[in-house]
């Protein structure tokens, strides 16, 4: 036909047509040569792995405490991440350096271990202004997980502020703003758009992270997940595996596409 | 000329950026109501000497005053505000706020920094926009406006601070030749109106026509200073004759 050319964005879905295509058909013949009978095992216990009970209410853990555990700690790292990026950004030295060594540290450690260093250095519940703050397994593992989180963010914004283009400083000291104005009405307000992709895409990988909590004994996807293979034969834990791995990709995968769409759409703005 | 009538007065004003010496003893003196142009090759050192003027930089030597303002004793953005209020920047770049219209951008200064009312704020911003003739751009933004209109929007901006001195870098520089005449007839208004300017230019024929003073520049140092006629017409420095064979 006339016209008609593939560009590299229709390859691009075709390719991903033909791999679920794949899937599916893989699955369809595994499951009509006797893989059927796992399968229902698996559906059978899928109320348990999503919400931590059999009959799927009242929610007590699996998937959704992860997606709970995820925001939760995007939260926190949203927090932290905002003030470790703005210190990192500060004139003042004193300020500045501790921040970089905090950034780089917590960025250059392995997720796992930050988690069991949160773990075991937090105690289970804290005196804070005569107050006892508890710490349960939760709390420990939204700590842990925003701390590497957080540090990423910083970068984040570190990135969009000093994006700017530096004319806009001169011109906005030029009118007798001060630092803080400056970053009040003119550098945030136009880092802040630049930002949103770079903090979606710290979402996805802290969402597949929540799956590191299970070593804080914490009653999600995984561990609910292990619990239950004790009482299952050997070949259905692939089954298992697959569904719990077909929940994040869904989850996930949607979020980053958009992230990525935002990303170009931002693109375009310079100065 | 008397020291102490100049608005302005710069006395041997050193700057480095580095190891690389910017500024190597700028002296000269600013008449209320005088149009000076500073000309020059480029990296002589021009833009640095406005942008030190309104304490974007500091300097490493030497004294700045500007009205009762000793800037180089200046240090924080708090002792620079009223300095700030006195002298207004217009830049190459425009250097507009780009996430607000032309409206809000000239409004935010007087607003958020001198805390005037808004209502009196607004009609000075759109009395401004008529001025530069861009009344029908005022809820555009920036990105929708082509060079020599954002350039007359950060006039109205830098005007609606009610400056006594405007600072002008460069600013035809970045434009395309038929948009520089709009933005040059909008400074010549202003230097006919009185108010103090700087412009650092290469635009050598309006240096002529609107300057009461032309500076040549030339690594770092001031060579020679003189009215325009002179100047342009009998340079006594071999450098400014160079310069001027190559560009005029």
């Amino acid at each position: 036909m006339a016209g008609f050319v593939l560009h590299y964005d229709d390859k691009k879905r075709a390719v991903q047509l033909l791999i679920t295509l794949g899937v599916v058909v893989w699955i369809a013949v595994d499951a009509a040569t006797g893989g059927s009978a796992y399968w229902t095992r698996v559906l059978v216990r899928l109320p348990l792995l999503l919400t931590g009970s059999a009959t799927g209410w009242p929610v007590t853990g699996g998937f959704v405490l992860n997606i709970l555990l995820s925001i939760a700690s995007m939260a926190l790292a949203t927090a932290l991440g905002t003030i470790m990026g703005l210190g990192t950004l500060a004139r003042v030295g004193l300020i500045r350096v501790p921040n970089l060594l905090l950034v780089n540290f917590l960025r250059n450690s392995p997720w796992l271990v930050l988690l069991f260093a949160t773990l075991y250095f937090l105690p289970f519940e804290m005196r804070i202004f005569g107050t006892i703050v508890p710490f349960p397994p939760f709390v420990k593992a939204v700590i842990g997980l925003a701390l590497p989180t957080a540090a990423n963010f910083s970068e984040v914004i570190r990135g969009a502020v000093q994006s700017v283009h530096s004319g806009q400083w001169e011109a906005a000291r030029s009118l007798g703003y001060n630092t803080f104005q400056i970053y009040r009405h003119v550098i945030m307000q136009q880092a802040m758009r630049r930002m949103i992709p770079g903090w979606m895409n710290l979402y996805a990988p802290l969402m597949i992270a929540t799956a590191l909590a299970t070593v804080t004994g914490i009653q999600d996807v995984l561990t609910i997940l292990n619990t239950l293979l004790a009482m299952e034969n050997e070949r259905v834990i692939v089954y298992f595996y697959l569904t719990i791995l077909f929940l994040f990709i869904p989850y996930c995968y949607p979020i980053a596409a958009i992230a990525r769409r935002l990303e170009r759409a931002v693109k375009g703005d310079s100065l | 000329m008397s020291r102490i009538e100049a608005l302005i007065e710069l006395d041997n004003v050193r700057k480095s950026f580095g190891d690389f010496e910017v500024l190597k003893g700028i002296s000269m003196f600013v008449q209320k109501g005088e149009a000076v142009c500073i000309i020059g090759p480029s990296g002589s050192g021009k833009s640095t000497i406005l942008r030190c003027i309104n304490g974007l930089f500091p300097i490493d030597e030497g004294f700045i005053r500007v009205g009762t303002h000793r800037v180089h004793e200046l240090k924080s953005d708090k002792a620079m505000r009223s300095l700030r209020h006195q002298v207004a920047m217009v830049f190459q770049q425009y250097n507009l706020f780009p996430h607000r219209t032309a409206l809000q951008n000239i409004m935010m200064a007087p607003i958020q920094v001198l805390g005037h009312d808004r209502a009196e704020v607004e009609e000075r911003a759109r009395k401004l926009l008529k001025k530069v003739r861009l009344s029908e751009k005022a809820d555009s933004y920036p990105g929708q406006l082509s060079g020599g209109q954002q350039q007359r929007v950060a006039i109205a901006r830098a005007l609606a601070m009610q400056p006594e001195v405007i600072l002008f870098d460069e600013v035809t520089a970045a434009l395309d030749p038929e948009t520089v005449k709009d933005v040059l007839f909008a400074i010549r208004e202003l230097v006919e109106e009185g108010l103090t300017c700087i412009l650092v230019t290469h635009e050598m024929k309006f240096a002529r026509e609107v300057s009461q003073r032309v500076c040549f520049t030339d690594h770092g140092l001031i060579v020679e200073s003189a009215p325009p006629a002179e100047l342009f017409d009998n340079p006594q420095d071999p450098r400014t004759r160079e310069f001027l064979g190559q560009v005029l």
